[in-house]
């Protein structure tokens, strides 16, 4: 790795403390609430919120599938803004913020498609179709995917970021994309029921889980973001250590 | 599979999935911090 690199990875991880200590207080608290959160929300869209009219029980998937979506799509976003700020800056902080949230959302749209594909069978018959929806979800999945393993693979950290920051700038283009391809092609997949003109279509009772429910994903993924971002320190950490060490031979 | 056989595999597999990945990166999380102690101790004994 070059000295450039070192000199930043060293200035990052040695601030504000030991790098090595346990999860901050403030990651504990962030913890606990999520957890509390997601509790709660799932008890409101398990257990209080009645049946819908039409679908039955099994429309109770969309508390969790909904929320999921629009959670990955904020973290995809978090990706897009810092990709575009390491490229701008070279500051390795914004790289690390990048490749942990990109682990967060390519979870949390893996959870999208599989409990679609559940909902999926149940309503449409079939686990899975070439929708344009879900062919562009599953291309956002594997944009993502792609994304952690060039970084994994790529043997100088910095190339690794400058061509991740890129790949994850082009791939947020398919989110607006994947938004609009249900008003811009003929889908299975129905329209937007909550981020669309002229607001919610869906019935206020069923509104409350699913915004109890993203609030709690939110919270969890700032989180599993903040213990991410630590691993990250602690592995710039210790390539500074290693090449120190290596200098004095 | 009845409509709660659904929502059960639906959550069960999300749940499955979350904490896996957060088990996964306790355990990343421990090794790289095990590795970064036995280096800095290497490392003071060596200055030493």
């Amino acid at each position: 790795m070059e000295e450039r690199t070192v000199v930043a990875s060293a200035q990052w991880a040695s601030e504000h403390g030991r790098v090595g200590a346990g999860a901050s207080l403030a990651a504990k608290v962030l913890g606990a609430a999520a957890a509390l959160v997601l509790a709660a929300g799932l008890y409101l869209g398990l257990v209080v919120v009645p049946p819908d009219a039409v679908q039955g029980d099994v429309q109770r998937i969309m508390y969790l599938h909904v929320p999921s979506i629009v959670t990955a799509y904020v973290a995809f976003f978090v990706v897009f803004c810092t990709s575009v700020l390491y490229l701008w800056k070279r500051d390795l902080r914004f790289d690390a913020v990048a490749v942990a949230s990109a682990e967060i959302g390519v979870v949390l749209t893996g959870i999208t498609l599989a409990t679609g594909s559940i909902w999926g069978k149940s309503t449409w018959g079939v686990w899975w179709t070439w929708d344009a929806r879900l062919t562009l979800t599953a291309i956002l999945f594997t944009i993502y995917v792609g994304y952690l393993m060039l970084r994994s693979f790529a043997e100088d950290p910095r190339a690794g970021a400058r061509y991740g920051a890129v790949l994850a700038i082009l791939g947020f283009l398919d989110i607006p994309l994947n938004h609009f391809a249900v008003y811009w092609w003929r889908t299975l997949h129905q329209p937007s029921s909550i981020i669309r003109p002229g607001g919610p279509s869906v019935a206020s009772t069923m509104l409350v889980p699913l915004g109890i429910n993203f609030a709690g994903l939110v919270l969890l993924s700032i989180y599993l973001l903040l213990e991410r971002v630590r691993l990250e320190r602690i592995r710039h950490r210790t390539i500074e250590v290693r090449l120190k060490r290596g200098r004095r031979g | 599979m009845g409509n709660w056989g659904f929502v059960g595999l639906a959550y069960g597999l999300a749940s499955v999935a979350l904490f896996s990945y957060l088990l996964l990166l306790k355990g990343r999380l421990r090794g790289a911090q095990e590795e970064l102690a036995a280096l800095e101790r290497d490392s003071g004994r060596r200055t030493r």
